[in-house]
């Protein structure tokens, strides 16, 4: 994982190549097959799409199944990648930790001006949340999609009931992918999140947004950074709330840049050093 | 009058081209029934038999088929529901009696062909109804799979699911389906701005299939112009029939392949010129091509994903973890 702390620049590495690959693979195939799937429904010629300059195509079902198997191509293969990549190399940073509803809860009320949000890790609590949501329509969309494409090709006259189901789960959790998709756009769209928004397009955030919000996880890498690998507690990446809570907003940014390397210190032990990877590429 | 005696002379040009097999083969070949419910089966529609019962007001293979049919199609609702922002309703419940095309009511019709053979004009009588095709697109992209393809071959739209939003019309290379506005689910649901109704069209008499009876069509054939059996036993009197007559066949590649085979001893491209395509009158053009068959190989691709997704995730971690391994390896001839 490319995770490191560019001081001098300001930024924090937030997101690999691979991982900005994969998230822009996911979502422009995405959009392709929400677009195409709704072309797949008999809209093109009631609502008038076709006479839209460039959407000519939209009520020719036959060309919006091609388009929307390239993208069910791309998005199967992303998402299985996904999985299997981050699954084997155990980077669990997305995955939802225990208490998250109440933190996630706390988020949005720190929104609206009620209490302040909690110190985060490298992802927001409602960000894992939503991201189990989202593997999860992807997933079902993605089987129903194969049980649909293999009767296309193989079997128009398969069993009617594993069709049915195949046909309503895609429809059902088709629209689950608007609304999350729609909730993700929502959640861009509040001032807190911007400065997260960069790095998705350029894998790098801002340092001091970082230190402010994500405190956990700039505690995670200063900790790896400014602690002797061989001395890394088996818990390093899981540094409390309590460690952590005494105003870390206060660091100064003459502070904050002191402690921050660009060349990551490592041992000799293996395990620890397998343990230091793993902690970072959360 | 004059038409019907021409159709008479006709017929009997026809039977000398064809050496007189057509009347021999339809002797010899029992109208029983050869349907068997989850068996692939299929229909033979030969032509050089059917004489599209001009003597009766309406053939009885019509006839047969309306009487089995037309109730099954619910009352339509009084004010159909404008749909928005397109405001076509069809509404054919005012118009059961037609059938001279495809209707909601109607699912199978006879179309004349005056066909120019040899010099003489003779007439040709074919009923038109769905092809039941072996990969139907009309069953595979309906959305809602309302639409499906059973074992035995015959594609059937389940009406309680249609919406009638005339996708499998607009797919089917022939236009089969008929949509009846004002029936159906849609009412339920959003009826101004989803579906527009229920599409129509012959079954197969998949019911009576299920009963071991025979579907309607073939069963009150007077001339034994239509018959169904098993898949192969159909294919190979149909082979067996165009080669008596030194004929022709329709819909055995057509669309990708069909369940309903069409035997004539006059060429489908002549047949084809007499049929213009109109709303409920399908044309007839040979080696007509299923579209959806450019996409399989797209669709291939997509089953293989998985696959994919895997390979490059196996790839790209086990060039990470040799990376790692080489970097740690570094680490520690650096430390001594």
């Amino acid at each position: 994982m490319a995770e490191k702390i560019l001081a001098e620049k300001n930024l924090v590495v937030r997101h690999s190549a691979i991982e900005l690959i994969e998230h822009w693979a996911i979502a422009i195939s995405g959009l392709i097959l929400l677009l195409t799937g709704i072309f797949e429904l008999p809209v093109g010629k009631r609502y008038y799409i076709i006479t839209l300059p460039g959407l000519g195509w939209s009520a020719d079902y036959i060309t919006s199944l091609y388009l929307h198997y390239a993208a069910a191509l791309v998005f199967t293969a992303a998402g299985i990648f996904h999985l299997v990549y981050h699954g084997v190399l155990g980077e669990k940073g997305m995955i939802p930790q225990k208490g998250d509803v109440v933190k996630s809860i706390a988020v949005m009320k720190s929104f609206i001006g009620i209490g302040k949000e909690p110190p985060m890790h490298k992802y927001l609590p409602e960000q894992r949340l939503a991201y189990v949501g989202m593997a999860f329509i992807i997933l079902m969309l993605v089987l129903s999609g194969l049980v649909k494409t293999y009767k296309n090709i193989y079997a128009p006259d398969m069993s009617y009931t594993v069709l049915l189901w195949a046909t309503w789960i895609h429809n059902s959790f088709f629209v689950l992918f608007f609304l999350a998709f729609l909730a993700h756009m929502a959640a861009i769209a509040l001032r807190p999140n911007w400065p997260m928004v960069r790095g998705i397009f350029t894998g790098r955030v801002r340092l001091d947004y970082a230190r402010h919000r994500h405190t956990l996880w700039l505690a995670d890498i200063e900790k790896i950074v400014a602690v002797p690998a061989v001395t890394v507690p088996a818990t390093a990446s899981s540094a409390t709330e309590a460690e952590l809570m005494p105003e870390p907003q206060t660091l100064t940014e003459e502070e904050s840049l002191s402690v921050v390397k660009e060349v990551p210190v490592e041992t000799n032990d293996e395990a620890a050093n397998q343990k230091i990877t793993s902690d970072r590429s959360e | 009058m004059e038409e019907h005696k021409l159709s008479h002379i006709s017929r009997r040009s026809f039977l000398k081209i064809s050496a007189g097999t057509a009347l021999l083969t339809a002797v010899s070949l029992p109208k029983t029934s050869l349907a068997r419910t989850g068996e692939k089966l299929s229909t033979l529609i030969d032509l050089s038999l059917c004489d599209g019962c001009v003597d009766r007001e309406m053939p009885a293979c019509v006839s047969a088929c309306k009487t089995i049919h037309n109730d099954k199609v619910p009352q339509v609702i009084e004010n159909i529901p404008e749909p928005w922002p397109r405001k076509t309703i069809e509404d054919w419940s005012k118009k059961k009696d037609v059938f001279n095309r495809l209707t909601p009511y109607n699912f199978i019709y006879i179309h004349k062909a005056v066909i120019n053979v040899k010099g003489q004009h003779t007439a040709l009588y074919i009923p038109r109804r769905c092809m039941h095709c072996d990969n139907p697109a009309c069953a595979t992209i309906c959305p809602f799979s309302a639409n499906h393809k059973n074992k035995n071959g015959a594609v059937v739209i389940d009406q309680d699911l249609c919406f009638g939003g005339a996708k499998c019309k607009d797919v089917c290379p022939w236009e089969i389906p008929q949509r009846q506005s004002g029936v159906g689910i849609y009412l339920h649901v959003l009826p101004g701005l989803m579906g527009n109704g229920v599409m129509y069209k012959c079954d197969l008499c998949n019911d009576r299939l299920s009963q071991g009876k025979l579907p309607g069509c073939i069963e009150e054939c007077p001339r034994q112009a239509m018959l169904i059996g098993p898949r192969k036993d159909i294919e190979a009197r149909a082979e067996e029939r165009a080669r008596q007559m030194n004929g022709y066949i329709y819909g055995k590649k057509e669309n990708g392949g069909t369940s309903t085979l069409y035997v004539s001893p006059v060429s489908f491209e002549l047949i084809g010129k007499t049929m213009t395509k109109q709303p409920g009158q399908p044309d007839m053009q040979p080696d007509v091509k299923r579209r959806m068959a450019d996409t399989d190989p797209l669709g291939k691709a997509v089953l293989a994903a998985p696959a994919l997704g895997l390979a490059a995730a196996g790839t790209a971690g086990a060039l990470k973890w040799f990376s790692r391994r080489k970097e740690l390896t570094n680490r520690v001839k650096d430390n001594g």
